[in-house]
């Protein structure tokens, strides 16, 4: 099995190393004349003010905290969509459950108004 | 093929050195990115120990959504550093004491007889074609399913926590709703009133 | 003559390997599909101007060579040699960093991908879940890249941008779902041969709601009109992106356009049975791989397509599609499945 994931460290290795590569190549190939105007954040022309690392709505934290929920019970389906087959109604019947207390949690965000966008 | 010793090595290294790097770093964003990376290679370890499917649920659920949720956390709050730091000399020695304790017990469970390498040796290699994740369905979804539940009813207990933590509406924002705003008729804007275009003269004024 | 070099320790292993030339196939493998990206990206990006010109009633890019063929080489040479514009107050190796982070594992999922029975780089078996992990980490690069740049644009790109990739991956990963149960494999290799038998065996058919989901989650999470919001250039000017210039944009750009070669590539093989012909039988693997890009290129056509069409989303209508209706739709879908296998006589449609 191991063998297999050979090649595939191997590429990702190339993948960064082709990234690397290209900015070095940008780098070493393209001009370089800094210049505090040109270097400034884009501001639409303003004068840059305030501190750009500004607080967040806590609603992206919110997104975020279902987004790993919800993560989890994918890790959870995939193995059992594999093995459907072979754990039967029993395998099938405990995923349907799972899935009732988690619908249980989605409906409640849904009525609390956790998946408005305002 | 004795490759696996030296990628062990590597990755091995590349975790330690970013576990030093998160608790050393002077930036909250850098440190959480160093777990990242710490993670990732933790998940390397675990795939070359045969564990390929809990290697890349580790990826996906860790380094893809709890760390998101991390950067998204220490990046938007105001963290005031010196502020943070201010108190270092003074908690030293009780933290100091706790680490030593846990590095005492963690010594003690993992150097005792049952984890050395006569205890846990390497996982056997398997066959090209063996399915780790059909291993563990069959497993989990039948001898393991009170535990399943409980996950399930865990998950429901934190997604409540999280809305009723996190949720609450705000007064002060102006909200518009475009839906709405879209799906306004005209008679709801303006009424028509029929009225003569001049007022009547009066005669004899 | 290096056999000295064998009895060194930790060095036996590149002996072996030195042996078996496996180093060597591997090494094709990957120039061969780096090659592939390049070259897939090229044609891209000439074939959309072209493509929205003419539907836009323009010419596109004709200039560059004949028909404007060159377009795509010039504008690479271009980007080569302007110059990368490093933000004051950014932290110059993240910011450098990021586009990186990006390409790299959009290039590396690649290695999983079957263009036929026999040709793949790497045949795991949770090829699938490797792939959904790598799309996972790409968001990081444009976190980084928000966070690095030290501009508002940017960083508010990169957090509508972050919110709205996580928010489609959920559907995606449901979508899957529904796959997985229907071959009852993990492997992209197996999944395509489970649809083996003609066109009427493709997943396409029993799992369609799936498709739509996953298609359209795909459109989201690269980023691609219509919902294009993160970089919306009415609103936010270019997004995560805006800081960039020279060779770190063109990485990023590199990386978007390979990503959706990738997510054309996996609607193929996981609802339109991949390098398999519509009539069933067994093909050749040249004909294979000629019905695997033809399929691919439908899907790479749509892409084109919507942007050329479609106006863009606001921001709250994209988060709604993606929570309030596609896991809706992918969860019901799940249990009917499930159901119909095992309480019905009719679970074979599903298989």
């Amino acid at each position: 099995m191991l063998d297999n994931y050979l090649p595939i460290l191997i590429f990702l290795l190339v993948g960064l190393g082709v990234g690397t590569a290209l900015t070095i190549l940008g780098r070493l190939l393209s001009t370089s004349r800094p210049d505090p105007q040109k270097n400034s954040p884009y501001e639409c022309g303003f004068e840059a003010f305030e501190d750009t690392r500004m607080k967040f709505d806590v609603r992206y934290y919110l997104v975020a905290i279902l987004f790993i929920i919800f993560d989890l019970e994918i890790a959870f389906l995939f193995p059992w969509a594999v093995v459907l087959e072979d754990i039967g109604v029993f395998g099938f019947l405990s995923m349907m459950l799972f899935l009732a207390i988690l619908i249980v949690g989605f409906i409640y965000e849904w009525f609390q108004g956790a998946l408005e966008w305002e | 093929m004795d490759l696996q010793l030296p990628i062990f090595y590597f990755f091995a290294t590349i975790l330690v050195a970013a576990a030093s790097l998160v608790v050393t770093l002077r930036n909250p964003v850098k440190a959480a990115l160093a777990l990242v990376l710490a993670f990732f290679s933790a998940a390397c370890l675990w795939v070359l120990l045969e564990a390929e499917f809990l290697g890349i649920v580790l990826l996906l659920v860790y380094v893809g959504a709890v760390m998101v949720l991390f950067l998204f956390v220490v990046m938007m709050l105001d963290i005031n550093i010196a502020q943070l730091r201010s108190g270092f000399g003074e908690y030293l020695p009780i933290g100091g004491i706790v680490a030593a304790l846990m590095l005492l017990e963690m010594v003690l469970v993992l150097g005792a007889s049952g984890f050395d390498l006569q205890g846990m040796p390497n996982p056997a290699p398997q066959p090209a074609d063996y399915s780790n994740t059909r291993a563990l369905g069959m497993l989990v979804y039948t001898d393991y399913v009170y535990p399943f539940e409980l996950a399930a009813v865990v998950l429901l207990v934190s997604i409540v926590a999280a809305i009723a933590l996190t949720l609450r509406k705000r007064k002060d924002t102006r909200y518009q709703n475009p839906a709405e705003q879209m799906a306004v008729r005209r008679d709801d804007r303006v009424r028509l009133v029929k009225m003569p275009s001049e007022a009547k003269r009066e005669s004899g004024r | 003559m290096f056999d000295w070099a064998c009895t060194l320790p930790l060095a036996g292993w590149a002996c072996d390997l030195y042996a078996e030339q496996r180093l060597l196939r591997i090494g094709l493998g990957i120039i061969v599909l780096v090659v592939f990206c390049i070259l897939m990206v090229l044609i891209m990006v000439y074939a959309e101007r072209r493509l929205v010109g003419f539907m836009q009633l323009r010419k596109g890019p004709n200039r560059v060579g004949p028909f404007g063929l060159l377009q795509a080489i010039a504008d690479t040479i271009k980007l080569l040699i302007k110059e990368v514009i490093v933000p004051t107050n950014a932290s110059p190796i993240l910011f450098l960093l990021a586009p990186i982070l990006v390409l790299a594992p959009a290039l590396a999922a690649w290695a999983v991908v079957p263009f036929g029975d026999q040709l793949v780089l790497a045949d795991v078996d949770a090829s699938l879940l490797y792939i959904l992990a790598l799309a996972s980490m790409g968001v990081y690069g444009v976190i980084i890249a928000g966070w690095a740049s030290n501009s508002k644009y940017a960083f508010l790109g990169a957090m509508r941008s972050a919110a709205q990739i996580v928010a489609y991956e959920i559907a995606m990963g449901f979508a899957l779902v529904g796959v997985l149960m229907a071959a009852g494999s993990l492997n992209l290799r197996e999944i395509v041969l489970a649809q083996s038998g003609g066109i009427h065996q493709w997943y396409i058919w029993p799992l369609l709601p799936l498709f739509f989901v996953y298609f359209i989650a795909g459109v989201a999470e690269t980023n691609r009109a219509p919902f294009d919001v993160a970089e919306g250039e009415s609103e936010i000017v270019a997004g995560f992106h805006v800081e960039y210039s020279g060779i770190s944009f063109a990485l990023f750009f590199f990386a978007e356009y390979v990503n959706m070669v990738m997510i054309a590539a996996l609607s193929t093989l996981m609802f339109l049975g991949g390098w398999q012909s519509p009539f069933g039988g067994e093909v050749t693997p040249a004909i294979g791989v000629i019905l695997f890009f033809g399929k691919m290129s439908f899907f790479l056509f749509c892409f084109m397509w919507f942007r050329a069409t479609f106006p863009r989303y606001r921001y709250d209508q994209i988060m709604r599609l993606g929570w309030k209706v596609f896991i809706p739709v992918t969860l019901v879908w799940i249990g009917l499945m499930g159901g119909v296998m095992f309480f019905t006589p009719y679970g074979y449609v599903f298989h």
